[in-house]
């Protein structure tokens, strides 16, 4: 059994890789015999790599109407005649035939021109598989995790929990025997590194090495799991998975307001939020029965896709393109299904059809994406007091108005108030508020309101049209009045609807006409209460390209009044179409139309519809509100008091904007959006319409079908998701020993590789998704239920005795098991891209322990975001602890990333990276000798050692700890050691400038430059970026 | 294969070239101690790999080199290369609507009136190819160029079309077309870069995802040549740190390096030692290359370079420079031609720019002997559209929009065959009459110039083998020489 075991595993590594994931995953593997072969493991990837481009699920692809994915398609007659598999009878059937046609007789499969014959073993065993019945399974990872027992082991001393039963298993049927316990200093900084993402100071370090209590490594794992750390570490792995970045993408990369969303995926880890729970709320935490705001702001998930703002984008365009990402990623994160692939066409390996793609995208596909304020986000009070001050300036304002001609202020006050009062009184006209009998538009939905203002929403156009219509009843109207009313349902609480590239909460009316009786009436003139460019004017010009906008003035009310040039016939009912063209949408948000029948020329007024109201009483007739109301709207224009207005203003425009977030908002049942299948995948070709619906084949309902995204979150966050125990535990496993049990994390589809250790993937997926409540605990017996939680999941794997063996690579190791799938040593990983920067600051004290908040801009060329990138950003480089904050504080741009980091592998937010990539590059090695960060960290570290008394040994010593975590040898002290005092004397001597290499600073300059270069050298070597 | 699998042989050996430099001898000695210790085990090991070892082409290449002189923001072909006296006829009325079809703009109303070229036209060189007055010095070297007129996007907004061109699709993610060629072929020289990335004139609308790696090892990515500061990010010591504490330095990190070797027995390790000795040679090959006091005074006039100045024309020259040595894939990105507005002035200042430098390159190449192994490539993202653009909100006339369906693009030098000029627009030069070329198909030829087969070059990611022409793609068999 050895024997053959060892054999095929040297078979496997002789023919490569492409079979040895079977090899490895099938100890002892029964070579072709009577035997019938495995289907999953034997025939499936031969099926797989060589057959179901043609003869797979793809109806499009299909030649000659064999499909051999599904047995009861492979076993039917042909059009042929012939039958493509007869169970029991391999010489007849003509897919054993093919495949034994000789080369070049025409016949063989696959077809010559494939260039991708099989070889002599796959034929062998595809025919063995006919013989034997042609029997097929459901592909492993689509079948629900199997209860599992734990194997026995001879050696019953080793195993410190049950996942050390099933490597020690595995590891004594391949003939190989773990690896010791790596020694504790190695052990302090492996777990250190994993679970709070910083290697620990000397002092922690010795803490536990010179812990002798039983427990002192549970005591340690503990207590990392509760640190705040924790949650930054494990965040920014989550992110990678929801692309996290602070700008938009494409051209102009604007930055966005996001960070609450990771604020909340730190703070959900850290208080080790369920992980179904956890999913939930990042789906659909919208949708929940009165949503908390931490719950809405956790939608922010899936508002991570990338918003295209060039001039001149279809913006549905984009918001299709970011509904495939966002189908993708939900495939790819909780079900491990590369559902993409069925995006332009049914998927060529897995059974996942076009339409399950659209049926899956229909449940993202029904949300509004609001940018949201998040409450309490003024948490140093100044918003607060800037409001109150601005509040007593604005009471004080009558106490500015100045004195004249010898009147006294008071006296002035009020001869200008009434001469203004008169005036309004003479300008204002009665305006009748018009309820619309029908509002429609191309495609916004327009919302009359109980006070008979319209609300638009849903999708938008860059050139929306709004047609409204009204009955006879304001009589022979002359004019008539848009209400531009702010609403904090919109961007920058309104009045517009612009949420990219434009001035977001503006809009734009080019053109605005009547129709009464089917005809144009004719305009005479327009006016606006606030403008920018032509304006009101603008709208009746005919020139779409001029219109009515009102930048500047979000968030506030202004109208705009357009004056027909023969009153319409009393009696008649019209319809008033607006039209918003621009090369953004543009469209108004919250609007309400009135009509006047007066004669005079009306102008729109900068007066609120109330005090017009009010002014149009008599005097006596006005409650002391009104008039309260128009004496201040009299001081709010007075041309006396613009000075004090001004520095009103401008307090106004220095208060600290509320923070927004960017989150999901389901649309109402009245405008739900419909998904079609499109053709090829591209959005200009939508066709049939189809329902929200689970992947039929793959995971059929066990009971009634999600109808919601609510509903399909919570379907895909239970143990009925067959991949969702495996896929998150996968993950985790890789994040630990630097590969998954299932190497391709984002991939457990017919495609992907299989597992190393299959039963300890089902025991872990299982125990995962188990919650410890009675009814499951009676049944899964003595098996371990971890109730959906990450930390329990992480103590697991982190007290094992496989987590917890030292990493050395025998070269009986680096031989048998050079990727150390069997785990016959512990983990050795390069630190993720982040995690170099922050040991970095962290080893030389300058980490700045604050959390969350807004993203930060360490030092970095100012040419990495500034040349050569179309949104050139200015990286000014943060002040203060905000200089060393965490990687993953730092600000992402998707056109330019961080230099530093998009060195060492980490992603630029663009797309959803389920594994990161560890190279290992010349330009890594330049950045940690020469950049900024390192530098600084080098210096520190410098200074501390200069700092220090007695002899150079102790030094280098105490220098290494503290970098390394563990003790130098005597060798590589000395080799320190040398090196700093030759450093020491050619700066002595003036060869090497001391001031040029540290700088000023306290302590002897000739001691911390010296110092700081061999710091700097420690800090380059491979020990120190890599978890051992 | 994909890419951890790919990495994993990478790393399993390292670069056999990892021990030239001063660690030379040490290192080969250590590294065959630590792997015949492995062979003694008796155990069969895959052959030793290197991401960017070099590699062998599908069929024999004619081009070795790529240099790209991407224009982006999309010059206007019907200014400079697509000559159609027709549109003056138009001039002020608007385009039939059966031939705009269903098209989508950015700007403009697909009524927009016609707008006439801006300049006069001429027939230049032996093959009479028609240039604009503003391409002087082109006009001079028409002969070995290649000009296709009837190139196609799919995509009509800068970002997408930039990165669709040099990925095949419009959504960022993917490898470029630089990433793709290394993976094909590796690197001819380990000193510099194999894949670099320059930039002049304004900020790509595209980023860092038009030379990205994509799902490719990221030892693929394109290395961004800067003009502030250092050419390649840290390439330059720290200040205070000279070349002796350099080196005293490395020497140190190898040391202790070589001793974490023996005792972990980690070939990543090895690795690691070799990317510091590639690190150090880098510090001594960028300056190299970045000093042009060794170009005569001929051939800085020739380009009409400033050699202390960024600009196009030193980038040209860098280009040249770094095909000597042995450099893959060079992309230069000029972007600012994106004249909604006053799109003669745009044309005049741009080709001002880089006219006498891409003639200049081509000159230069040839003169060395280099044209014939390198590919030269000179066009936009799209094009510009027949009908003029003017807006006087936002200030706009006698500007073009963008246009996917049809605009030129030229290549020359490996490959491609000289004097000819491919593809015919219809009357109004709103669509290819015959011979299109769709991104797609260009991506194909140019892989094809490599000896590479763009439906043979894949890679393995999320369950799919994807390639650059995603699946389409013909090579346009009619342009190679």
């Amino acid at each position: 059994m050895r024997t053959s075991a060892h054999l095929s595993l040297l078979i496997a590594c002789l023919v490569g890789f492409g079979s040895a994931g079977a090899g490895l995953s099938a100890p002892g593997r029964t070579p072709p015999t009577a035997a019938a072969p495995d289907f999953n493991r034997d025939i499936r990837p031969i099926l797989t790599g060589f057959c179901f481009k043609c003869h797979g699920p793809d109806d499009a692809q299909r030649q000659a109407g064999l499909r051999l994915d599904e047995r009861s398609a492979g076993l039917a007659v042909l059009p042929t005649g012939r039958r493509a598999l007869i169970p029991g009878r391999a010489e007849t059937s003509e897919l054993v035939r093919r495949v034994f046609a000789p080369a070049g007789s025409g016949r063989e499969m696959p077809p010559a021109h494939v260039r991708n014959p099989l070889s002599e073993a796959q034929k062998q065993l595809l025919r063995q598989w006919v013989r034997t019945g042609a029997k097929y399974d459901i592909h492993w990872a689509f079948l629900p995790p199997r209860a599992v027992v734990l194997p026995p082991v001879r050696n019953n001393s080793w195993s410190r929990n049950p996942i050390d039963r099933f490597v020690l298993s595995r590891l004594e049927r391949e003939g190989l025997a773990p690896t010791p316990e790596a020694d504790r200093a190695t052990l302090a900084r492996r777990v250190f590194l994993d679970l709070i993402g910083l290697p620990p100071t000397p002092e922690e370090a010795a803490a536990f090495v010179n812990d002798r209590t039983a427990d002192a490594y549970e005591k340690l794992v503990d207590r990392l799991l509760s640190s705040p750390r924790y949650g930054e570490r494990w965040a920014r792995r989550w992110l990678d998975l929801a692309r996290y970045a602070d700008t938009n993408g494409y051209e102009k990369d604007r930055p966005r307001s996001v960070w609450p969303y990771r604020d909340w995926v730190i703070r959900a880890l850290n208080r080790d939020q369920p992980f179904d729970q956890f999913t939930i709320e990042q789906l659909a935490g919208d949708m929940l029965p009165y949503p908390t705001r931490d719950q809405v702001l956790a939608t922010g998930f899936h508002r991570n896709t990338m918003l295209n703002e060039e001039g001149g984008i279809d913006p549905l365009e984009y918001r299709f393109h970011a509904m495939t990402d966002r189908v993708s990623v939900t495939a790819t994160t909780w079900m491990g299904v590369t559902l993409g692939c069925a995006q332009c066409h049914s998927h060529k390996y897995d059974p996942l059809s076009q339409k399950d793609y659209y049926r899956f995208f229909a449940y993202l596909n029904n949300a509004d994406e609001p940018e949201v304020e998040v409450e309490q986000a003024d948490p140093d009070g100044k918003r607060r007091e800037g409001m109150q001050r601005i509040a007593a300036l604005e009471a004080g304002l009558a106490g500015r108005f100045p004195a004249a001609d010898g009147r006294t202020q008071a006296e002035n006050l009020e001869l200008r108030y009434r001469a203004w009062l008169t005036e309004q009184e003479r300008k204002t006209v009665r305006w009748l508020p018009l309820r619309p009998t029908a509002a429609r538009a191309n495609l916004p939905l327009l919302t009359i309101q109980p006070d008979g203002s319209l609300l638009a929403s849903g999708d938008q156009t860059k050139r929306d049209v709004y047609d409204l219509e009204f009955g006879p009843e304001a009589g022979a109207v002359t004019a008539v009045r848009i209400e531009a009313i702010p609403d904090e349902r919109l961007p920058k609480r309104g009045p517009g609807r612009v949420y990219y590239e434009g001035p977001h909460g503006d809009f734009f009316l080019s053109e605005i006409s009547l129709l009464s009786r089917g005809q144009p009436a004719a305009w005479s003139g327009a006016s606006h209460s606030f403008a920018v460019g032509t304006g009101a004017p603008g709208a009746i010009d005919g020139n779409q390209q001029t219109g009515w906008s009102v930048n500047g003035g979000q968030g506030k009310p202004h109208q705009a009044v357009f004056t027909l040039a023969r009153p319409l016939d009393p009696g008649s009912a019209f319809t008033l179409r607006l039209l918003f063209e621009r090369y953004y949408a543009a469209g108004l948000g919250h609007f309400r139309v009135s009509a006047t029948t007066d004669g005079r020329p009306v102008q729109a007024s900068p007066l609120a519809p109330e005090l017009e109201a009010a002014l149009l009483l008599p005097e006596g007739g006005r409650t002391s509100a009104q008039t309260t109301a128009l004496r201040q709207a009299f001081l709010a224009q007075a041309p006396e008091l613009k000075t004090a207005r001004d520095e009103i203003e401008k307090l106004r425009a220095e208060l600290p904007q509320p923070t927004t977030a960017l989150v999901f908002q389901e649309r109402p049942l009245t405008n739900p959006r419909p998904t079609h299948i499109h053709r090829r995948g591209e959005f200009l070709q939508p066709t049939e319409r189809v329902e929200p619906g689970l992947l039929a084949s793959l995971a059929p309902p066990a009971g009634a079908a999600p109808r919601t995204r609510l509903e399909f979150a919570r379907w895909l966050a239970s143990p009925a998701n067959p991949l969702i125990g495996r896929v998150t535990v996968n993950r985790q496993w890789a994040a630990f020993f630097g590969r998954g049990l299932v190497r391709t994390t984002e991939d457990f589809g017919v495609q992907g590789d299989p597992p190393s250790h299959p039963e300890l993937l089902d025991w872990l997926a299982t125990a995962f998704v188990s919650r410890s409540g009675a009814n499951q605990g009676a049944r899964s017996n003595s098996a371990l239920q971890l109730d959906w939680s990450l930390k329990r999941l992480h103590r697991l794997i982190v007290t094992s005795a496989a987590y917890r063996q030292a990493s050395r690579v025998t070269p009986m190791l680096a031989a048998r098991d050079p990727q150390n799938r069997l785990l016959a040593r512990g983990p050795r990983v390069r630190l993720e891209a982040e995690l170099v920067r922050d040991a970095a600051l962290q080893v030389s004290s300058l980490l700045s322990a604050k959390g969350g908040g807004p993203s930060v801009f360490p030092p970095q060329p100012a040419g990495v975001t500034a040349e050569g990138t179309f949104g050139a950003l200015q990286w000014k480089v943060s002040e203060g602890e905000d200089r060393y904050r965490r990687g993953l504080y730092t600000f992402a741009k998707r056109t330019a990333p961080y230099a530093m980091f998009a060195t060492f592998d980490g992603p630029s937010g663009e797309a959803c990276v389920a594994r990161r990539e560890s190279s290992n590059t010349p330009l890594q090695a330049l950045t940690l000798l020469n950049d900024a960060v390192f530098v600084e960290a080098a210096r520190a570290l410098g200074q501390q050692a200069a700092a220090q008394n007695g002899p150079d040994e102790e030094r280098a010593e105490s220098l290494f700890r503290r970098v390394l975590t563990r003790a130098p040898t005597p060798d590589e002290r000395a080799l320190l050691v040398r090196f700093v005092q030759a450093q020491r004397e050619r700066l002595r001597q003036g060869t090497l400038n001391a001031g040029a290499l540290v700088g000023a600073g306290e302590g002897d300059g000739v001691e911390r430059a010296a110092w700081a270069a061999a710091a700097r050298s420690l800090l380059n070597l491979d020990e120190w970026i890599v978890k051992s | 294969m994909d890419r951890t699998r790919a990495m994993e042989i990478a790393r399993r050996h390292f670069l056999q070239e990892c021990g030239v430099g001063l660690g030379k001898i040490a290192l080969a000695s250590l590294l065959t101690d630590a792997f015949t210790a492995r062979r003694a085990a008796a155990a069969p090991m895959p052959p030793p790999a290197d991401p960017l070892a070099e590699k062998q082409p599908h069929f024999t290449p004619k081009a070795k080199a790529v240099i790209h002189l991407f224009m982006s923001g999309a010059p206007s072909q019907l200014d400079l290369f697509d000559y159609k006296p027709k549109l003056t006829e138009y001039e002020g009325k608007s385009i039939p609507p059966e031939v705009i079809g269903g098209q989508r703009y950015a700007f403009i109303r697909s009524d927009a009136a016609a707008l006439g070229p801006r300049f006069k036209f001429a027939k230049h060189g032996r093959s009479g190819a028609e240039l604009a007055e503003v391409l002087p010095h082109l006009a001079k070297v028409v002969d070995d160029l290649c000009i296709i007129r009837t190139v196609r996007t799919d995509q009509f907004n800068h970002a997408p079309a930039q990165i669709f061109l040099n990925t095949g699709a419009g959504q960022p993610g993917r490898p470029s077309m630089g990433a793709w060629v290394l993976y094909g072929l590796g690197a001819v020289t380990r000193d510099l870069p194999a894949f670099v990335v320059m930039s002049t004139g304004a900020g790509i609308s595209g980023g860092a995802a038009n030379w990205s790696s994509g799902f490719l090892p990221t030892h693929y990515a394109g290395c961004r040549f800067r003009n502030q500061g250092d050419p390649i990010l840290n390439v330059s010591n720290p200040t205070g740190v000279d070349s002796r504490l350099q080196r005293d330095s490395l020497d140190l990190v190898n040391a202790l390096n070589r001793r974490r070797l023996e005792s972990e027995g980690d070939p990543e390790i090895a690795s690691r030692i070799a990317s510091y000795e590639l690190a150090h040679r880098l510090q001594t090959s960028a300056p190299e290359l970045m000093d042009l006091t060794t170009e005569t005074p001929e051939t800085l006039a020739l380009y009409g370079c400033d050699p202390k100045q960024p600009s196009f024309a030193r980038a040209c020259l860098l280009a040249r420079r770094m095909v000597e040595r042995g450099v893959r894939f060079i992309n230069i990105y000029h972007e600012g031609w994106d004249a909604h507005s006053d799109v003669a002035g745009n044309l005049k200042r741009n080709c001002v720019t880089t006219d006498q430098a891409s003639a200049a390159l081509l000159r230069d190449l040839k003169q060395r002997g280099l044209l014939d192994s390198t590919l030269v490539i000179w066009g936009g993202e799209f094009g510009r559209t027949p009908m003029g653009e003017t807006n006087s909100a936002l200030g706009r006339s006698l500007g073009r929009d963008h246009h996917p369906q049809a605009y030129t693009m030229w290549l020359a030098g490996g490959g491609i065959r000289p004097g000819l000029t491919y593809g015919q627009t219809d009357e109004l030069g709103f669509h290819a009459a015959e011979n299109p070329v769709h991104v797609h198909d260009l991506q194909a030829t140019i892989l094809h110039c490599l000896g590479l087969q763009h439906e043979r070059l894949t890679f393995r990611s999320s369950g799919r083998d994807f390639r650059l022409t995603d699946v389409h793609g013909k090579v346009v068999q009619n342009i190679l020489a």
